[in-house]
């Protein structure tokens, strides 16, 4: 398998989808961000074995208002399944609502970031996200994961 | 026959000394012997021997004396009686001995054992008298009938021959004549009253007054010329007290002659039962007043439910009058009320248990309140018509139940407005600030990506874009704030209004270190609310204060209460014009333009909103260019109550 470290970004907003990879460009964060836009497409693909040849995600970036099934729930399965339970998974979401930030952390979500409607703020905030989960943290051995090698 | 009728000498001796009287009569009824004790007793001649004995005692003839002597020589057997004796008005007890050639008859005196005997018989037949006049007193009727029983017994115990009773009338110490029974007919009418002395003698002092000869009567010249009417005697007792005489009992004898204390008692006896049933039969009138006058119905039962009395209220009720009801069995009644048995067995459960009942009961399409109380003899029941009172009540129950239908209606529409505000929000939230964030984005890019293209202009017009969708996200998240205010719950905490201020103040002075404005804070302000939704309502004064102060020479702000305990926010900023105060607290009403003074227009919608929720008020004061003040109420901070159920239940309201 490919053990290529990239970026899984569920984002069903084209919009938003530019502007974050533009965001990735801007902070030279070089890493695939493969992109699925609803929350069914994100289970099928992480709960595949095969996942067309490549490993678990590095991070997931994790929009909550999803067609079909909902940002919320995604965390949810993703954390109740042994091989997915440890990816570290962010929100990236308009909403800053104190239910979803609730809900969000309830379901041992890593971090919850607001997408700012300015585009300078937005890329500052991707550029965090980014330098964080992709340089500074320590991801968790790829054994406990059970499909990182 | 001669030597029969001498008696030996030994055998005469022995019969004049016995103390019995004894005679002899021989086969033809001449008496034979008669010794000294007989001679006595009968008053006899000294020529009686030898003369036929009814020649000699002719008041014997046809009484016992003969018959019983006639019996005794005929069937040859001893006789013995007790009997009158008209010739010696003595009671002799009589032992007769026959034989073939004669009579025996012993007698002796037993007047003295007789008399006793009757006088015995006579008080008991007195006091049996008395007590049963008594019980017919009790028993609570006429009163007439009773003073006729009265003087029937008066008549027959006293051997009177004219009995008369007068009613007492104290208003004008007038006698009236009730009652005579005696008199020759016509007799009665033609006495004087107002002259009555012996009357007025034994009304006045409460004790019989006794004549025993009328036409000597010194005391009570009144009675003189009642003898000419054929009485020659008198005795008057008082019915009733000295202290209140109530009338008098006077019985008349054709003879002169003093009656006997005995008597006199007897009489006083009944007048005194007499003065009881008057007094009874006078509160019973009363009470029956009273009763009759009531509106409520009334009606008593006795302990054998059987209906003793009703008054008229009642007795039109049921249809007829009240004497149509008395002695007929309350279940003739109660059987028609249709409850089921619930009625009557009230009134037994009242009657057992000895303990006042009250119910309710539908009769005939209206509603009646039934009161029961016991007392020793039954049951007294007061029955009022509380139709109006139980429909008004019903009427009242009816209401509340739709009222209560409502509520539960409006509540769940309330829940509902609530939720669709809920999910609006929340899409409000997500959805509407995802362009905002496309437009500034692909804005940026265009900058960055085609700068030569767009030139000057361009870029410019591409700011002025950005700043558009930003401020449009400030909007967004002012309104989703303000909603936020509506939804939240309160809890009513204890507040240090002075430390929340101070925070807020140094806030804005850590926000905009540039700028030099004096906060001035009172000390010690307390209040009750929700501790971040207060702080709110002073960042967002505060924070206007500190904006529209920008101007300002020397900006100041002041914080604290008025002598009325409200809260105030005052600055000495650019003010605004009152005609406008009532737009103030409006979502998005602003007084300035935005290019002067930056904002969102829902600050104060916010405050007023939160000050509202606390049941406050919030008002505003100012002119332009000499500042503006801002006073709210918070409730007071001892109450630690926190706000009624319906605000909590309903945020949205």
């Amino acid at each position: 398998m490919s053990s290529k470290p990239y970026i899984l970004l569920v984002e069903d907003n084209p919009d938003d989808v530019e502007l974050t990879r533009r965001a990735f460009a801007k902070n030279h964060i070089a890493n695939e961000v493969v992109v699925l836009t609803d929350g069914a497409q994100a289970l099928e693909f992480l709960f595949d074995a095969d996942r067309h040849g490549r490993s678990l995600p590095q991070v997931i970036l994790l929009d909550l208002k999803l067609p079909k099934i909902s940002g919320l729930e995604v965390l949810e399965r993703i954390r109740a399944n042994d091989a997915t339970c440890l990816i570290p998974t962010v929100i990236l979401t308009s909403s800053k609502q104190d239910e979803d930030l609730l809900a969000g952390y309830r379901l041992g979500v890593n971090s919850y970031v607001r997408k700012p409607v300015d585009f300078n703020e937005f890329v500052e905030a991707v550029r965090q996200v980014g330098l964080y989960w992709l340089v500074l943290n320590e991801a968790p051995p790829a054994a406990a994961t059970g499909g990182m090698s | 026959m001669a030597d029969d009728s001498v008696l030996r000498p030994d055998l005469a001796l022995v019969l004049e000394r016995i103390t019995d009287g004894f005679f002899a009569l021989d086969a033809q009824w001449r008496i034979s012997y008669m010794n000294a004790e007989a001679r006595k007793l009968l008053h006899a001649r000294e020529d009686v021997l030898g003369v036929y004995w009814l020649d000699a005692f002719p008041k014997a003839r046809g009484r016992l004396f003969e018959r019983e002597y006639t019996r005794a020589m005929r069937d040859q057997r001893p006789v013995q009686f007790v009997e009158y004796s008209q010739t010696a008005n003595r009671w002799f007890e009589v032992k007769a001995y026959p034989s073939l050639d004669g009579l025996s008859v012993y007698f002796r005196d037993v007047t003295a054992r007789i008399e006793a005997q009757q006088e015995v018989e006579r008080t008991a037949r007195r006091q049996q008298a008395l007590i049963d006049f008594g019980r017919t007193a009790l028993s609570g009727g006429h009163l007439d009938a009773l003073l006729s029983d009265a003087v029937d017994l008066v008549r027959e115990a006293l051997d009177a021959s004219v009995i008369e009773v007068y009613d007492y009338e104290p208003q004008n110490a007038c006698f009236a004549l009730r009652y005579a029974a005696g008199w020759a007919t016509g007799a009665a009418m033609e006495r004087e009253f107002p002259a009555l002395e012996h009357l007025r003698h034994a009304v006045e002092s409460g004790e019989p007054f006794v004549s025993s000869d009328i036409r000597i009567e010194s005391r009570a010249r009144s009675l003189a010329p009642l003898a000419a009417l054929g009485v020659l005697s008198c005795i008057c007792v008082p019915i009733g007290s000295a202290r209140e005489p109530l009338g008098a009992i006077v019985a008349f004898h054709p003879k002169p002659r003093t009656v006997s204390a005995v008597d006199v008692r007897f009489v006083e006896a009944l007048a005194q039962t007499i003065a009881e049933a008057a007094r009874t039969s006078e509160s019973n009138r009363r009470i029956a007043q009273v009763l009759e006058s009531i509106r409520d119905a009334f009606v008593a039962v006795g302990r054998d439910e059987r209906i003793t009395y009703v008054n008229a209220r009642m007795a039109a009720f049921w249809g007829g009058e009240p004497v149509d009801f008395i002695g007929r069995p309350l279940a003739h009644f109660t059987e028609k009320f249709e409850d089921g048995g619930y009625g009557a067995a009230r009134f037994r459960e009242s009657l057992r248990e000895d303990r006042p009942l009250t119910f309710e009961m539908p009769f005939r399409e209206r509603w009646f309140e039934v009161r029961l109380y016991p007392y020793s003899d039954g049951v007294a029941a007061y029955v009022r018509d509380i139709t109006r009172r139980k429909n008004e009540q019903q009427r009242m129950i009816a209401l509340n139940v739709e009222l209560e239908r409502r509520v539960a209606e409006r509540t769940k529409q309330l829940e509902l407005a609530n939720k669709e505000l809920e999910s609006f929000s929340y899409s409000v939230s997500h959805d509407l600030r995802a362009p905002l964030r496309a437009i500034d984005g692909f804005s940026q890019a265009l900058v960055e990506d085609y700068a030569e293209a767009l030139g000057d202009g361009g870029r410019g017009y591409l700011d002025r874009v950005r700043k558009a969708a930003q401020r449009m996200a400030d909007l967004i998240d002012a309104l989703l704030g303000l909603a936020k205010v509506a939804r939240a719950s309160i809890e009513m905490r204890p507040l240090d209004v002075t430390e929340i201020v101070r925070e807020v103040a140094a806030d804005l002075h850590d926000g905009d270190p540039c700028r030099d404005v004096e906060i001035e804070i009172e000390t010690g302000m307390r209040a009750s609310g929700e501790p971040g939704l207060v702080h709110a309502v002073f960042a967002n004064l505060m924070g206007n204060a500190w904006k529209f102060t920008r101007l300002a020479e020397r900006p100041k702000i002041r914080v604290g209460r008025t002598p009325e305990g409200e809260f105030f926010v005052a600055d000495n900023g650019a003010g605004f014009d009152m005609a406008y105060s009532n737009k103030l607290f409006g979502a998005f009403q602003r007084l300035h333009a935005a290019d002067d003074y930056e904002g969102t227009g829902i600050g104060l919608a916010t405050v007023a909103r939160i000050v509202h929720r606390h049941g406050g008020s919030v008002r505003a004061d100012g002119a332009v260019g000499s500042g503006a003040t801002f006073y709210f109420t918070l409730p007071a901070a001892k109450e630690r109550v926190g706000l009624d159920e319906q605000q909590t239940v309903h945020p949205a309201g």
